[in-house]
């Protein structure tokens, strides 16, 4: 039997390259993300600890504190003799000292004065001493050109912090932020959060201890001594990690389950190829447990194979990514690649089990050949496989079953209900393949065979064997569903979040001032001339006392404001007796809203009901144009909103903007980059997904590949037919061609329908619990670039099997055997 | 590449009282180089009388499939010419030569004659379909001319797996006499049949040949396949032994057992022996 057994891999090796293609990349794609998630690993971790070396003990936790138990911290250690510093950070706007917005909103880190609790390391310039010098990273430096020696303005409004820029950082790993200031400073934002304080005992024969244990009775917070802190936060950052990995890993999952069912239709193929030979070796003596060992030993040594081809493939692979990776995002978060010995073992094991999985069942058909096979006259290897009556109840009863707890799940936001739904009709519908699948490609064969004999005969090859049609398509139809799924609650999720935003933040840009300062024409102008605005308006206004809360910028948006709001003014309807008295006007946290307020024009006095309203129009208050009249009898251009022409860069905008509103004397609220930030993610997000589903599209193009490339080997003879009878090179070759990409696109209309479907459900089940009843957004789009693409490269994957059939002389098809 | 329609003047003819269909001159297939060579073809001139049914005979490996596919431009003979209704078929690019089968030729094959995933109708006028012709009034009283003839007409609508072998071969004859060929090759077309359906297909393609004034070409090795034929070529060796014209069943085998004394075996049928 070893005989068979070797020539028969030593023969069929070529037929097998789909199977070998599938289960490698699977495992490549595991062996990488090791690579990856280990490098990253590494990167961070050597970071984690830089932060608190100085340090003895560690007041705080992950989450933060409140600025009384720093203070009482800090306090408590000094007066022990101890040293501190505090490290903390705020989210605020950052500003050049020519106006320039350099960052709508960006992290600021802290630095200590004291050189003991200093961890950046200063590669320019010096180290801060003061409270308002500042370090900044050195890619923030870079990317937003700012040189030691400048002024940066920290913060918004009343309570910014001025600071001058006296060094430049080398980028860090962990706690890493565009600028650094010190404690003392930053403690001035209102904004500004302390997240540890870290103290050492004074001396070496201080008594740690007894701080440790003074401190735990004065803060509300953890005490901790600094390596068990350490300890904590590099668990919290390879946790982090872990759960990427494993999300990636998700993935890995989909592509061996894709890999499992390309393999065992390779095999089912190749063993229906093979039964005359099989049944040759049957006739001459072979015992059916004989044989089936042979061909289970045959797909073991394919997995063992295909596994070592993806573990070579998948470390070199892993390791020019991270090399990539590390170029674009810095060697300080990217470290080197420790290999875990346990995923590669993994990785391979799996790759085998996948490979002897997937053939169980193919090779199981080989005990079944009866000896008598080989007698028989040679025929066509496959008449019409029929679909079973059985199959057809079975796959219909799995279907309606699961569209059970998914309507239910969806109905009820009940997540694994529908996911349960989801897999058991996707179950069914794989089930009834052989129906389905041939259906769809007649359809779209109706308006494709058209064309001519060509196409109809690639039609009619298509549907032929409806069991091997769907078995292939399958593979593809996984993962187009997967995308299209994915894409569809993505773009719905999308929309459901710009709606938001649109309510939230109507206005993208707003250039005003809390104080008397009026707008300008001429501000109104430049504003309309800066590239990325796509409309300016004036809004007219005035300034009025309002009692406690003294000077206030009143705004009465008119109706020609609406058209520079993304909400078409929803959040401006005031009523004529009521003010909309934004959450973050200032004195509004002494005083408290009063429930009526009396406003002081320059003409008159008005008492109106207040609506508290989330901040929205640069601090401005807002009444109704009737009331405005009231108050004045000459409105002022009290403010300039800006919508942005869609696509803009935020912080450009911000940057331009910035320049004009200073000249103007006014201020720059940007409301855009949140909006901006939501896309990036977003944006991220879709294309990781879809990247990490590619890996699964490939192995399912390289199967439809094989199964053409199989299918052509067996039908040498009718190939010879054909050309004998007249059919050219070219239109072989064309009609192999439409083949394949009758089958890819089957696959993909089906796959984006069913996943059109299955975003439904996600729609109603996750994205409802956040925003009730979302507007499903189908992205035309991207949906049809998928199906494009699958229906490409389904014609791609036929131009090797194509080729070869094509140089067949017809008389050499015809002897063949 | 060179396609002359009707340009070129017919090579001369062995027999000056009937047209000829096809001629070879000079047509050899050797397979392999060196002193492995085999000399499939060794320089065979024929020339196959228009209207006649012509069967080509001999031993296995006397050649004879080799010629039946160097004529009917399957394959590419090493030397030699073959000129089929003026139109001289070597030397023509591979797609020239597919146009030129669909348009002027037809096949009977042994086995796997048929399309299995096609109904009989559609496998008939597949070659039509294939040359992008519409089926027009003529086609269709030609096919249900042929069709009458064959008795298919209850069959049209079968596929081959619903066939038995003497109605696919009787199928693939509708098809290659549908067009109107200038000649219709057919390579062992009972090879798989019992005597009695051999005979009856040998018989339609007979009709074929005087009602529907057809010309065909048959490779068999069976003696009473040839005696259907009007004409028998005896092929021995890669080279044309004796070219018959209406020869009675003595002289073919006399002229079987001539071939006959260079090997072991006479000219009886053996099986599979052409393919």
């Amino acid at each position: 039997m070893r005989t068979v057994l070797l020539a028969s891999l030593r023969v069929h090796t070529r037929r097998y390259v789909a199977a070998l293609l599938a289960v490698g990349l699977a495992v490549a794609f595991v062996v990488a993300t090791d690579a990856l998630s280990s490098a990253a690993r590494s990167g961070l971790n050597a970071g984690v600890g830089a932060p608190y070396a100085g340090s003895d003990v560690v007041v705080g936790e992950s989450y933060g504190m409140s600025i009384e138990d720093e203070e009482r911290a800090t306090q408590v250690a000094r007066d022990a003799g101890g040293s501190t510093a505090t490290i903390g950070r705020a989210w605020e706007q950052l500003t050049s000292e020519d106006g320039r917005q350099l960052d709508a909103e960006t992290s600021i880190g802290t630095v200590s004065t004291d050189s003991a609790f200093r961890w950046q390391e200063v590669v320019a310039g010096r180290t801060p001493t003061r409270d308002d010098e500042a370090l900044v990273d050195e890619r923030a430096a870079t990317s937003r050109s700012i040189e030691v020696g400048d002024t940066l303005t920290i913060g918004s409004g009343s309570d910014v912090l001025e600071v001058t820029v006296v060094g430049v950082a080398a980028p860090a790993s962990y706690l890493s932020a565009p600028v650094y200031v010190p404690w003392d400073g930053l403690r001035q934002l209102p904004g500004a959060q302390p997240d540890v304080v870290l103290v050492a005992a004074g001396g070496p024969d201080a008594d740690a201890e007894a701080l440790t244990a003074d401190l735990s009775s004065a803060v509300g917070t953890s005490v901790s001594p600094v390596a068990e802190f350490v300890d904590e936060r590099r668990t919290q950052v390879n946790d982090g990690i872990d759960v990427v990995s494993y999300l990636v890993l998700v993935f890995a999952a989909v592509a061996a389950f894709v890999a499992v069912l390309v393999v065992a239709n390779t095999f089912t193929i190749l063993f229906a190829q093979r039964s005359r030979d099989l049944a040759l070796l049957r006739a001459v003596g072979a015992r059916r447990r004989q044989l089936l060992r042979a061909v289970r030993l045959e797909a073991l040594l394919i997995g063992v194979l295909a596994s070592t081809l993806g573990l070579v493939v998948g470390g070199l692979g892993g390791l020019g990514i991270t090399a990539a990776v590390r170029a674009v995002a810095g060697p300080e978060r990217i470290g080197d690649v420790a290999w875990s010995p346990g995923w590669w073992v993994a990785a391979f094991l799996g790759g085998v089990l996948v490979t002897v999985v997937a053939s169980w069942w193919p090779t199981r058909s080989v005990v079944r050949i009866s000896p008598l096979a080989a007698l028989r006259p040679e025929e066509p290897t496959h008449a019409r496989s029929a679909v079973g009556r059985r199959r057809i109840a079975l796959g219909a009863l799995v279907t309606a079953l699961g569209a059970v707890p998914l309507g239910i799940g969806a109905a009820t936001s009940h997540l694994w209900l529908a996911m349960l739904g989801c897999f058991a009709t996707f179950v069914g519908v794989l089930v009834l393949g052989p129906v389905v699948m041939p259906a769809v490609i007649r359809l779209i064969g109706r308006v494709v065979g058209r064309s001519g004999a060509p196409a109809r005969l690639a039609v009619d090859n298509a549907v032929r064997n409806p069991r091997r049609t769907a078995a292939t398509t399958a593979s593809l139809l996984v993962g187009v569903t997967l995308t299209a799924t994915v894409l569809t609650v993505m773009a719905t999720g999308r929309g459901a979040m710009e709606a938001d935003m649109d309510r939230e933040y109507p206005i993208d840009l707003v250039l005003s001032s809390t104080t008397s300062t009026a707008a300008s024409d001429e501000v109104l102008e430049k504003v309309e001339g800066t590239q990325g605005v796509e409309r300016a308006v004036g809004v007219p206004g005035t300034t009025a006392d309002a009692g406690d809360l003294g000077a206030v910028a009143v705004l009465a948006p008119d109706a020609s404001t609406t058209s520079a709001t993304r909400d078409d003014g929803a959040a401006l309807v005031v009523a004529g007796d009521e003010v909309l008295v934004p959450s973050d006007a200032e004195g509004l946290g002494d005083v408290g809203v009063p429930e009526r307020l009396t406003l002081t024009g320059p003409a008159g006095v008005v008492e109106l009901t207040t609506r508290l309203v989330p901040s929205r129009f640069g601090g401005a208050f807002v009444v109704a144009p009737a009331t405005l009249e009231r108050l004045t009898p000459e409105p002022e251009m009290q403010a300039v909103w800006a919508l942005a022409e869609a696509g803009a860069d935020a912080d450009d905008l911000g940057g331009s903007l910035g320049l004009v509103a200073r000249e103007g004397g006014l201020e720059l609220t940007n409301q855009l980059d949140r909006r901006g930030w939501v896309d990036v993610q977003m944006d991220i997000l879709v294309g990781a997904v879809v990247g990490l589903l590619g890996v699964a599209v490939l192995i399912a193009l390289a199967g439809i590949g094989n199964t053409l490339g199989l299918s052509v080997l067996e039908r040498g003879r009718e190939n010879a037919l054909v050309r004998a009878l007249g059919l050219t090179r070219g239109q072989l070759r064309r009609s192999l061609g439409v083949e394949g990409l009758l089958m890819a696109a089957a696959a993909g209309l089906l796959g984006t329908a069913l996943g059109i479907g299955y975003a439904w459900a996600g729609v109603r089940t996750v994205i409802d619990v956040a925003v009730p009843d979302a507007t499903m957004i189908v992205p035309v789009g991207q949906l049809a670039l998928v199906v494009l693409v699958a229906a490409v490269a389904g014609l791609l994957a036929c131009v090797v099997p194509a080729r070869r059939a094509g140089r067949t002389v017809p008389a050499e098809g015809l002897v063949a055997d | 590449m060179n396609q002359t329609t009707s340009a070129r003047p017919s090579p001369p003819s062995s027999s000056p009282v009937l047209e000829t269909a096809a001629a070879a001159r000079g047509l050899s297939r050797t397979y392999g180089s060196g002193p492995t060579a085999v000399h499939a073809l060794h320089e065979v001139d024929l020339d196959l009388p228009r209207g006649r049914f012509t069967a080509v005979m001999g031993r296995s490996g006397s050649g004879k499939s080799t010629l039946m596919h160097c004529l009917a431009g399957l394959d590419q003979p090493s030397a030699g010419t073959v000129t089929i209704a003026g139109t001289t078929i070597t030397g023509l690019g591979d797609d020239d030569l597919t146009r030129f089968r669909r348009d002027h030729l037809g096949f009977v094959f042994q086995a796997f004659n048929l399309l299995p995933m096609l109904t009989a109708r559609q496998n008939v006028l597949l070659p039509l379909e294939l040359g992008g012709r519409r089926i027009d009034r003529d086609v269709r009283d030609r096919l249900d001319h042929v069709v009458e003839v064959l008795d298919l007409a209850d069959r049209l609508d079968h596929r081959p797996g619903e066939l038995s072998g003497g109605q696919q071969q009787r199928v693939a004859i509708a098809r290659a006499l549908v067009s109107e060929p200038d000649l219709v090759f057919a390579d062992e077309p009972t090879g798989n049949l019992d005597s009695e359906t051999s005979a009856e297909v040998l018989g339609l393609l007979r009709r074929g040949v005087h009602e529907l004034g057809q010309t065909v070409v048959m490779v068999t090795h069976e003696l009473e396949a040839a005696a259907h034929a009007d004409d028998v070529v005896v092929l021995a060796d890669g080279r044309v032994r004796q070219h018959l014209t209406a020869p009675d069943a003595d002289t073919v085998v006399q002229a079987l057992h001539g071939s006959a004394l260079h090997g072991t075996a006479l000219g009886a049928p053996v099986g599979g022996g052409a393919r």
